[in-house]
């Protein structure tokens, strides 16, 4: 079966061929019929051959190396997969266990052992939290997740990173010190608190591991002009002068029977240096300068001293940062599942939409495309929501307009806009064309293809971003017109039933309702959204003239939802609040909202 | 009452699941420790099997094998099947994606609203 994909892979060169194969029987023809002198011609058609042929084989070549490449990835997913596994299967058993025990639903235990237990609760979510930030950081080094910046000092972080170390410093009989040389506005920078936190306690781990007992592991803290430095100084054994380097390759260890005596991963310092690089700044390791304080007598003894460097920040207020698409340009811009039953074009286009910067998921049938959807919709999956669905027309099996269909058909996913690739006018197929909300042309450049995606994500993104349920249609116009002026886009609903029809017709990014709704609609409205996949965790600003008791709070939860009475907020105050629930919810497009 | 069957090799999380669920929403609670047990508890406890949680990472039967073997039996083929696992890569939900289970659960679950999120996921209202 020819698939439309190798039709397109295959149409272009033969459609060349044929045309160089037809000039070259004209030219024959002329030459025999002119008789005269046809060297110079064929030499420069022989030359043209060739040249043909080189660009056809550096295309081929091309080719497999993205497929090669994404092999790779494949073996790499899979690796991250079983690890992720082997770690999340005993914290399930200690969750669950700590989880009823400190809920008290076993029975009481004293204050003691109930604050023990929380401690135990509180660093087994962080443990889960760890893991999935090291899973994230595998996607941050392919590119594709974004720092969560914020103006931070080096010096907190050091000292809550001790802290949480103190207890495994206590246990090896290491004392640890902090000392700070920068003066008290200098030791600001730019900076992810949970990632440099990462690193500090990994780095700390390390020291405490490899340290002598009663021997001490300083942290110091110093600036230049435009760098923060934090040095980690051990007294252990020591790192030979040529694996200095090496240690921060993945699985390096100094000596093999480190990983099983030490209990580490071989992964800690590899995973340090992707985090400060992502940062902008630099690590490295040094052998500590001979007679240093606490170094013992013989050479290989003397420790290690681990530097990082950062740029300093500049910034007066500690407000995240605002333009950190400029300053990382691989952010991801949405995930883009590409549907094709083609692996090459789907590898191709994959690959493309990465180099810009989006997340993409490949999937090669109709059907594959419709359950991806479904669960990504309906389950809270750490994985961001779909942004847009690049499909195919022919495909074997479910073809692209029924794919198309039943996509539109489901609640859950009718608001993904999808985009269609084919070698077909959209024209000639006005049911597809109506149901799409984008259609390239195959053979497609980069450049129509990411235009029409952006097109199209635009064009999702200006539709209404607020839904405003208000029963009394003055306070509406009030309201809307004052959004409309902060350049936010909102939709008014005065019944039940419309918000239900402008829900469906595209899920708002959040949702206003003041309880004016009659016959306790409100309620049902609530109820009726937290059933629909796309809308059960939707943001909601719930407005009322009366306090609201609660249990109606309890019914009347969605995702984050914030409960405010007429009686003690401003309207200006009600605006400033949801602008700035917009903006977050802007800002953390590649979240789920959970 | 609902009754639900857990499958899952590890003891320690068939204990807490189970425990969650019996303290949390009161229903009854059946374990298994392989795919074929799992399945031989199914038939046996059919009437008023409400649900089963399915482990996915088993030795020898692992969880999609256990749930098409149960598909194929018309006695139990009907009771909606959980996948609860630990397997929470989207290499790996690709691959659930095309099981056509009732729903997939992550662990490390949360003992007090593992319950809801099963409640929720099959559309029930007690």
């Amino acid at each position: 079966m020819i698939t439309e994909g190798h039709r397109r892979m295959s149409l272009f060169p033969s459609a060349f061929i044929v045309l160089l194969l037809t000039t070259v029987c004209l030219l024959t023809i002329l030459t025999l019929r002119l008789g005269a002198r046809s060297r110079n011609q064929r030499r420069k058609l022989d030359s043209l051959d060739v040249e043909l042929k080189r660009s056809r084989e550096q295309g081929e070549q091309q080719k497999k190396k993205l497929v090669e490449r994404s092999g790779l990835d494949n073996v790499k997913d899979e690796f991250i997969s079983t690890v992720s596994h082997e770690l999340r299967t005993p914290l399930t058993s200690i969750r669950g266990a700590l989880g009823l025990l400190s809920s008290g639903l076993l029975g009481n235990v004293d204050a003691k052992a109930q604050n023990l237990l929380r401690i135990a609760s509180s660093n087994t979510e962080r443990l889960i939290r760890l893991i999935n930030d090291i899973l994230d950081l595998e996607r941050m080094e392919s590119g594709r997740a974004a720092l969560n910046l914020r103006r931070c000092s080096i010096y907190d972080l050091a000292g809550e990173a001790m802290d949480t170390m103190a207890g495994m410093a206590d246990a090896a009989g290491v004392r640890l010190e902090l000392s700070c040389s920068a003066p008290r506005d200098s030791i600001y920078f730019d900076s992810d608190p949970d990632r440099i936190l990462q690193v500090l306690t990994n780095l700390l781990s390390n020291a405490i591991k490899f340290s002598p007992p009663a021997s001490k592991v300083s942290i110091q803290i110093e600036a230049n002009l435009d760098s923060l430095f934090l040095k980690v100084i051990d007294r252990g054994r020591g790192i030979p002068a040529d694996q200095l380097e090496s240690v921060f390759d993945r699985f390096q260890q100094v000596e093999s029977s480190d990983s099983t005596r030490k209990g580490g991963t071989g992964l800690g310092l590899a995973i340090c240096r992707s985090i400060i690089q992502q940062h902008g700044g630099a690590i490295w390791a040094q052998p500590n300068p001979p007679n240093q304080n606490g170094a013992g007598p013989e050479q290989g003894a003397r420790g290690t001293t681990l530097w990082v460097q950062f740029s300093r920040s500049t910034r007066a207020s500690d407000a995240p940062l605002p333009p950190l698409a400029t300053r990382f340009a691989r952010r991801g811009k949405g995930l883009i599942v590409v549907c094709d039953d083609d692996p090459g074009v789907r590898v191709v286009v994959a690959e493309q939409l990465r180099q810009h910067g989006y997340d993409v998921i490949e999937a090669g049938s109709g059907e594959e495309v419709i359950t991806l959807a479904h669960e990504q919709a309906i389950r809270q999956a750490p994985t961001p929501p779909i942004s847009a669905i690049l499909l195919d027309l022919y495909m074997p099996g479910l073809s692209g307009s029924e794919t198309l269909q039943q996509l539109k058909g489901a609640t859950a996913t009718a608001a993904i806009p999808v985009i269609i690739l084919s070698a077909v006018a959209p024209t000639e197929r006005p049911l597809c064309a109506a149901n799409a909300q984008g259609w390239v042309r195959k053979p497609f450049s980069e450049e129509l293809l990411l235009a029409e995606l952006g097109r199209v994500l635009e064009t999702r993104d200006a539709t209404c971003q607020i839904l405003l349920v208000e029963g009394d249609q003055k306070v509406a116009e009030a309201m809307m017109a004052g959004f409309e002026e902060a350049g936010v886009r909102i939709g008014h609903a005065s019944t039940f039933q419309k918000a239900v029809d402008q829900c469906l017709a595209g899920p708002p990014g959040l949702l206003i309702l003041d309880l004016t709704l009659p016959d306790g609609e409100d309620f049902t409205l609530v109820d009726w959204l937290r059933r629909q996949p796309a809308l059960h965790a939707l943001p909601m600003v719930v407005y009322s003239g009366r306090d609201i008791s609660e249990g109606e709070m309890l019914k009347l939860r969605l995702g984050p939802t914030q409960f405010l009475s007429k009686a003690k907020v401003e309207f200006g105050e009600v605006e400033e609040l949801v602008l700035a629930m917009v903006d977050r919810l802007r800002g953390s497009a590649a979240v789920p909202v959970a | 009452m609902r009754r639900i069957l857990i499958i899952d090799d590890e003891d320690d999380i068939r204990e807490v699941a189970a425990l969650s669920l019996e303290t949390i929403a009161g229903w009854e609670i059946i374990t298994a420790g392989s795919g074929a047990d799992g399945i031989r508890a199914a038939v046996d406890f059919k009437p008023g099997l409400d649900a089963v949680l399915l482990d996915v990472m088993m030795p020898g039967m692992d969880g999609p094998s256990t749930f098409r073997l149960m598909q194929q039996n018309p006695a139990i083929a009907g009771i909606p099947v959980l996948l609860l696992t630990a397997k929470v890569q989207g290499v790996d939900r690709r691959r659930f994606a095309g099981l056509g289970v009732a729903a997939v659960l992550f662990k490390p679950f949360n003992p007090l609203t593992l319950a809801s999120q099963i409640s929720e996921a099959l559309g029930w209202k007690d």
